[in-house]
Parts: structure tokens; sequence; C-alpha cells
């Protein structure tokens, strides 16, 4: 019996060894609290111990992380508490034992204001920080220390001055306001629109158009008119008399008096201008228009996809970041889903509708991803049958819309061609007879001629137009038939929207190119005739401009003289149905494509008409406010939830596409096609990259032969396959993180259980100690018991 | 703006700019702003102390389902009720310069209804409760399956609940968050 008690009193002993052990081992991580916690400990059931680990008190330990510093925690002066605030603050380092020199004190001044305390506890900090005893700089250091505050000081300023010349700062605030932050992006989409044509604009104005406008040609005598001679042809072109059009025809057409104006790429000379300046030196100064004016859109192709580039990547990062974690969805529903920036009290309705939508949506999907394994063979057939005939049906759509486009824009130039050949014969009549009256008349009966010519003149493009905006809601009629995911949708409604677009553009294209290369077209036209396509590309030019100039009249017409009303009625009628026409919503996918399209268009006429993308300029700052109208005004926050990231990548990838479509036929057309005999910068060259080629050739020897030399294998070989080694390289590193994360991530996942098993086991001890150390209190009480008796006696 | 420049010395705004992420015209700013909720109260003393209901009618906080624990988060003696300095904390932290880190640990306590330091299925429910309105009810089945998902996705360790490291993790991953858990000044 006695031998049981003494095994029993060793066992005993040994835990308490344990227990003063682990008691030592708290008191290690935690100096300061030890006690309080200690007690914690054995006060703790199971459930509380969990929140006393380090991993839940992880918020003071990041933001320990950031204050860097090597410094031991030290007790705090401020008094222990409870209170989890004042844990934060007693977890930070105590940096005025510690000397530190001035740099490091002013980089943890700067620090504090990630710390999550009040303000009157980080005031105290800093004062404590800025009194404590320093190290003082010398020398060097404490040049760069000053040149780094002054830095920062000047950035904080800078940003300050950037943030006041903010572009529509209020304008942003109130849409997000109202529709959160996916439609804000968009907006913000189309300032960076403005700004990248804003870059474009001043590559041309300061390289063509002020060159064009300053410097004086020289002027070449026609001796006697030759087919061939480029000067007589362009004299030909350039100071025949012009027809006579209304000023505002004139205007939209970009024809008549319009037409030899900077605007279009005919009047820009092939001369190399020389100039003297005067007050300075008495050196003859050359400007190469030629050369700039090709060295003009290759610079600012350039400079697009950089910028397109640049900007695509920070977004494909984050979507990179977020696909890999694609099992966030719901995570991201419910933390990131309301936008804090709402601040009406209507649109805070949709968004919570919106939320509930999406949120049932989501869980929809999951249950509909499940019934699609349990989907009847034969429904499955049905549905792809059905999926098959809409494909056929929006092919069928396409097509003709193409033939459409094709046959008004044949009929439309036969029709121009005809009117313009009786127009002439005319002309010869009034110039030969000069008979005044004969002359009013025509005038006269011309208004109406003139009016259906220009007519005729954009019926191709009204057509254009109209369709852009008349098919896209057909198709987005006809996909509600196809049972896509809600995702799925937006994408193949927008894919299917974007062919439409280049279809119709690539039709037009493919006619003017036919004209162009048509082999009887008049290259070189005597001084009395006219003909439409001399100078073919001020002609794309021409075409490129009327186009644009239509889908922005369009635009303005679509949202101020049919959707106003529309949204007109919605609100102010009670009818069901006509609620049901007036009502819009805000469909983004639409929007962009607007945009970009007009992008589009005038990176691809850029070339041809120099001044598009002042034009384009112009008109971005202009529809920001029609499209804020049609937001604020006409729409209703869509009952989808844009979200932010998602649609910038969106974007993103439809401009890039565009910018790929408009830059492919513009580089065909320089490679490839005669430029114009009698006018534009070319004038006489092959193509226009003979004459960069023969630019070229006039370079300095070494210069040529470096540029061969990384022309030829030798170069070439080798350079590849660095790059291809490189690609490997960072490929591997890749895959090697990728497999580390997943690593990691079953790390986590084993701590996390290993944890929940030591916990379980600790509390189980715990549990085990406290009612021994009951029992001893009892068997001690006892005790005292007995041994106060003993002493009585 | 005249009238805000008096009600502060040099010295007191080099301090907010130097522990908030805002620069000193747009403490300025900020502080009509907050003028504007209580214009005599806050005229007589720059610093007044405005009671949550008075905080709330801030546009951006009026609407916002979370508004009384973004209040009680920031409100420096944890009822809810705000000084002019707990304000610009607010307004700094849901600033487009504060960084995500600090975002991510205020978001954690603003969700942490029940003051755990764990996002727990109760505070789940709440969130998603508040996310959906007043008007429209999640069904309770639907909100578990939720719920359920939630913890699917980011509780690695299995235990029931949202740690703030767990939290962390998943707005690290998001790059909605930063852009949805800001006011504009």
């Amino acid at each position: 019996m006695s031998g049981g008690n003494s095994k029993n009193k060793v066992r005993s002993k040994r835990q308490e060894g344990w227990e003063e052990a682990g008691g030592e081992f708290y008191q290690e991580l935690y100096p300061g609290g030890e006690q309080e916690l200690f007690e914690n400990l054995q006060r703790a059931d199971a459930a509380k111990l969990a929140t006393l680990l380090p991993s839940k008190q992880a918020r003071n330990t990041t933001t320990v992380k950031r204050v860097r510093s090597q410094n031991e925690r030290r007790q705090s002066t401020y008094a222990r508490t409870t209170q989890s605030r004042d844990i934060h603050l007693s977890m930070l380092p105590d940096l005025s034992e510690n000397l530190s020199n001035e740099e490091r004190t002013w980089e943890e001044i700067m620090q504090i204001k990630a710390m999550p305390v009040p303000m009157n506890q980080k005031r105290d900090i800093k004062a404590r920080l800025q009194n404590a005893t320093k190290l003082r700089l010398q020398g060097l250091e404490q040049l760069q220390w000053r040149q780094r505050k002054v830095w920062h000081r000047f950035s904080i300023r800078f940003t300050e001055l950037v943030g006041k010349l903010e572009l529509w700062q209020t304008s942003l605030r109130e849409i997000e306001g109202k529709f959160g932050t996916g439609v804000v992006s968009y907006f913000v989409f189309l300032r960076w629109l403005l700004f990248l044509n804003l870059g474009i604009s001043t590559f041309v104005i300061v390289f063509l158009i002020l060159p064009t406008v300053l410097l004086v040609e020289v002027d070449y005598e026609c001796d006697d008119f030759a087919e061939n001679s480029t000067i007589c042809c362009s004299q030909a072109y350039l100071r025949r008399n012009l027809t006579e059009f209304n000023v505002v025809v004139s205007f939209i057409q970009g024809t008549g008096w319009m037409e030899r104006t900077i605007l279009f790429y005919g009047v820009y000379s092939d001369q190399m201008y020389t100039y003297y300046i005067n007050s300075l030196w008495r050196t003859q100064m050359f400007y190469n228009m030629p050369l700039s004016y090709i060295l003009v859109p290759i610079s600012w192709a350039l400079f697009s996809l950089i910028a397109i580039v640049k900007t695509a990547a920070k977004g494909f990062k984050e979507r990179l970041v977020e696909s890999e974690g694609q099992f966030y969805k719901y995570c991201n529903l419910v933390f990131g889903g309301w936008d804090f920036c709402i601040h009406n009290d209507k649109s805070s309705k949709i968004k919570h509708k919106a939320l509930y939508n999406e949120i049932k949506g989501c869980l929809e999907e999951e249950r509909f991803k499940e019934e699609k394994q349990l989907r009847t063979r034969e429904s499955q057939i049905m549905l792809h049958l059905k999926r098959l005939l809409i494909h056929i049906v929006v092919f069928v759509i396409l097509i003709a819309s193409g033939i459409l486009i094709y046959v008004i824009f044949n009929h439309s130039m036969d029709k121009l061609n005809e009117e313009q050949n009786s127009h002439l014969t005319n002309e010869f009549v009034n110039d030969t007879e000069k008979s005044l009256p004969l002359r009013q008349y025509n005038e006269s009966s011309y208004s109406f001629g003139q009016l259906q010519n220009t007519l005729l003149e954009f019926l191709p493009f009204i057509t254009i137009v109209v369709l852009n905006i008349i098919v896209p809601e057909i198709f987005s009629y006809l996909i509600k038939f196809e049972n896509y995911m809600p995702a799925n949708t937006i994408i193949i409604a927008l894919l299917r929207t974007v062919l439409l677009r280049l279809s119709s553009l690539a039709v037009l294209l493919s006619q003017i190119y036919m004209q162009i290369t048509d082999p009887d077209r008049v290259k070189c036209a005597s001084f009395y005739e006219e003909f439409r396509m001399e100078c073919w590309e001020t002609y794309v030019g021409q075409q490129l401009y009327k186009l644009i100039l239509t889908d922005f009249a369009l635009q303005i017409v679509m949202t101020f003289i049919i959707n106003l009303p529309r949204a007109f009625i919605a609100r102010h009628s009670n009818s069901r149905c006509l609620k049901i026409i007036g009502t819009q919503d805000f469909y983004l996918p639409k929007h962009v494509l607007d945009i970009v399209y007009i992008q589009t268009i005038i990176w691809m006429g850029s070339f041809f008409c120099p001044f598009l993308p002042i034009i384009g300029t112009i008109f971005c700052f202009l529809i920001f406010y029609v499209k804020k109208f049609t937001c604020l005004t006409n729409c209703t926050p869509s009952p989808i939830v844009y979200k932010a990231s998602k649609s910038k990548s969106l974007f993103m990838s439809v401009l890039l596409l565009g910018f790929v479509i408009s830059i492919i036929p513009v580089a065909y057309s320089v490679a490839e096609i005669t430029p114009s005999w009698n006018c534009g910068p070319f004038r006489g060259f092959g193509t226009v990259w003979e004459f960069v080629v023969d630019t070229f050739e006039g370079f300095p020897f070494v210069v040529r032969e470096i540029v061969f030399l990384l022309g030829t294998s030798t170069f070439a070989v080798p350079a590849f396959a660095f790059l291809l080694f490189f690609l490997y390289y960072y490929w591997a590193v890749a895959a090697a993180n990728r497999h580390m994360v997943e690593v990691l991530k079953n790390q986590l996942v084993l701590e996390g259980h290993d944890k929940q098993f030591l916990l379980n086991r600790l509390s189980a001890f715990i549990r085990q100690h406290q009612k021994r150390c009951e029992r001893r209190n009892r068997a001690s009480f006892a005790d005292d018991d007995s041994s106060v008796q003993h002493s009585s006696r | 703006m005249g009238q805000g420049q008096s009600q502060f010395t040099e010295e007191e705004l080099q301090d907010y700019e130097d522990l908030t992420y805002f620069t000193k015209k747009e403490v300025l700013y900020a502080h009509q702003k907050f003028k504007a909720l209580a214009p005599e109260k806050v005229g007589h003393n720059k610093n007044a102390k405005l009671p949550m209901a008075k905080v709330l009618q801030y546009p951006e906080l009026r609407v916002n389902p979370f508004r009384d624990r973004i209040c009680k988060v920031f409100s420096s003696s944890n009822d809810g009720d705000c000084t002019f300095e707990d304000f610009l904390d607010m307004m700094s932290v849901l600033s487009e310069n504060a960084p995500k880190a600090v975002k991510a640990e205020h978001a954690f306590r603003i969700f942490d209804f029940d003051g755990d330091d764990m996002i727990g299925v109760s505070d789940l429910r709440e969130v998603i409760e508040r996310l959906c309105g007043p008007e429209l009810k999640l069904s309770d089945s639907e909100i578990q399956q939720l719920v359920q998902n939630v913890l699917e996705e980011a509780d690695l360790d299995d235990d029931g609940a949202l740690s703030f490291a767990e939290f962390e993790h998943i707005i690290d991953k998001s790059s909605d968050f930063c852009h949805s858990f800001r006011i504009r000044l």
C-alpha cells in the first residue's frame, strides 16, 4: 500500500516538474505578462485556450513585423490589461531604450501610421521616438538622409498637386457612389484612353503638324506635263480649283477644302525642309518630312503597345494570383462584396439586391453543376443542338451584315461615280460658257443633289453603325436560349459583338483595297480632270474620318434622342409594358466596345489622317460626358455584379485585340501598296517601306553594318537561344514556386491539425491537473485541520 | 478652408500628416467633412466627440451595412462615438494609399462581431445577412451552405473559424478587396 503511494508521489512530482518547466517555457516566450498568462492557462478551459495561441494574436505580430527592428520585446511601461487594444501597444517594441540613429527613427515614425491604434497613442509613440536619444548621422550618411527626407516631402507635395489636377475626380466619385467600383473602372479606362490619345497627338503635333505649318516648302515648277512626273502630278492635284461644296458638307465629309488641309495625308510634303535659325547660328538646318512621317506612326504604335502591355500586365498579375485561388470565390463575395464607396440610398438597395442575386447565383451554379452530371442524355443532346443552331444563326447574321455592307458600299460608290461624271461635264459646261444664269440654275438644283450625295457618302457608315447597334441586341436575345453559365454568357456575347464590329470594318477595308488596287484607277490626273481616288491615302483617311464622325454622332443620338425618352418613360409611367421598354441597365461590355471601337479606328486612320488622334482626344473627352449621362440619367445600376479587377483585364484584352487588328492593315499598306504619285510625303516610291530602306542606305557605314549584323544568323541564333534559355529559367522558377506554395499550404494544414491535437491534449491535461489540485487542496485542508488539532492537543 | 486652417496649428497638421496616409490638405478637407456632420459642436471644439448616430450620417457610412462595426472599431472609447482623430484614422485606413495589410487588419476587426479574435460561423452569418440587406432574406439552408463554402475555401486548419492569418491569406489573393474597401474622401 505504502509502496504504491510513493510511486504515485513520484509521478505527481514528475508532473509538477513538467509543469514548472512549462511555466518557464511560457515565461521565456511571454516576458511581461507571464504571470497572468500562466494563471490564465490554469484557469482556462479548452475553448479559451485556443484564443491565447500566438497565431490567434497574429494581428499584433504582423504590425511588429512591419516595424523593422531587431529589438527584443521589452516589457512596456504601459500597464498590461486584458483589453486587446492595449496588448497591441505593449507588444510593440519599446524603441526608446535602443540607441538608433536619426534615419532609423525617422523610418520608424513613418511606420507608425500602419499600426492599428488610436491617434493619441500613435502620437505618444511618435513623441517617444522623437525624444529618445539617438545618434546623429555623420557626413555622407547625413546628407543622404536629408536627401531622402526632402525627396519624401517632395513626393507628397507632388502627389498632392497631381491629385488636384486629376481629371473628373468629382464625376468619378459620383458614379462610384451610385454604381460601384466595377463601373467606375470603366470610366477610369476611358480617362486612360484620353491620355493615350493625348500622348499620340503630341507626337503628331510636334513632329508632323508644326513643321508643316511653320516651314516653307520649295516650289518646283512643272515644265511640261508628263504622266510619271511626280512634280507635275502633285501640282495638278494640289493646285486644281476645288469643286465647290457647301462648307458644312465638306467639313463632315472631309472633302472639298478640307481635303487640302493638313488634316489628311495628301498635303504633307515630300521634301527635306531647309531652314535657318538666324539669331542662333547661320548654318542650314534640315527637317526630313517623309522620314518623320514614317517614324511618327512607328513611335506612337510602340508607345501605345507599351502603354497597353504595361497596364495589362498589372491586371494580368492580379488575375493570375486570383485564378490560382479560384476557390476563393465565396470569400471574395462575402468579404469584398460591399463597395464601401456607395453613398446613395437607392444604389445601396440595388447593391444589396445584386449581392443577393450573386450569392443565389453562385449557389445555383453549384447546383447546376451537379445537375449537369445528372442531366439525361436526351436533354444534353437537345441543349447542344440548340446551341449549334444558335451558333449557325449568329454566323448567318454576321455574313448577312457583311454582305449588306458590301452591297451598300458598292451601290453608293457606283452612284457617286455616276454623279461625279455628270457633275464634271456640268462643270465643263460652266467653265466654257461662263453663262451666269445657267450657273445659278445649277446651284439651286445642286443643293438637293448635294444632300443626296452626302447621304450616299455616309450610307455605308450609317449602315455599319446601325448594324453595330441592332445586331448585338439580337445576339443578347439569342444567348438567353443557350443556357450558358453567367460568366461565360458575358464573354460569348462580347466575342460575338467584337466579331461583328471587326467583320464590318474588314468588309469596308477590303472594298477600299479593291478600289485602290484597281488597275484602271487614274493615278495622275491632268489639271482639268478630277477623280475620287487620285490620292488614295487621303481617300482612306476620309473614309475613316467619316466613320468616326458617324459613330460619334450616332452615340449622341442614341443617348439623347432615343435612350433619354426611354428612361423618362420608365421613370414616370406605371404601365408594366412601358417599363420594360424603358428601363436600361448599364451593360458594361457594350460600352467598352463602343470606345474600343473608336480607338481602333483612330489607330487605323492615324497614318492616313494625322489629325485623327487629335479628333479622338476631343471625342474621348466628350464621350466621357455622354457616357456619364447615359450612366447617371438613363440607366439603372445593373443587376450583374461587375468586379473591378475582372473588368479591367477585360478592357485591356479587348483593347489589345483592337490594336493588333488596326495595325495589320496599316502595316500592310506601308509595306505593299504603292503610295500615290501626286500627293503625300512618299511620292515616287514603290512602297513606303522602300523609302525607309533608301534612307537606311544613306546611313553611315558602321551603323548599317551593325544593323545588318543584327539581322544575320550569327547574331539572331544566339540571341534566340538566349531568350529561350531565360524563358525556360523563369518558367522553371514559376513552376518551383507553385510547387512550394502547394507544399506550404499542405504544411499549414498539417500544422493546424497538430495544433488542434496539442490543444486537446493540453486542455485534457489542464482539466486533470485542476482536479488534482482540488483534491490536493482538500487533502491539505484536511492536513491543516489535523495539524491544528494536533497542536491544540 | 480658412476656417479650418485656423483650428489647427502647423505642428498638429505635421503630426497628422506623419501618422496617417493623408497630406495636410487632405487632413483639412477631412476636418471640413467632419465638421459638416455637426457644425456647431465641432466649430466649438475641433476634436469634439460625436455620438455614433451623428457619425453615421456621413453619406458612405449611412448606407454601409457594417456601419456600426466600423464606428466601433475606430472609436477610441470603443463605444462607437468618434472624435475627429478617430474619424481621421478611419478615413486614413479607408483611403486609397493605405496598404492592403493595414486594410485587412481593420476589416478583420470589423467582421469580427463578437470580438473573439476569430471570424466564426456566427460572424459569417451576420456578415452575409448584412450583405443581403434588411429586405432580402436568404433561407437558412442557403446561408448555411454559403458559410460552409467559405469555410471550405479559407479555413485551412479546419477549426471552424477564420483566424487573422487565414483572413489575411484570403485578402492577399483578392484583388478586388482593395478596390471595394475604400472610401474616397
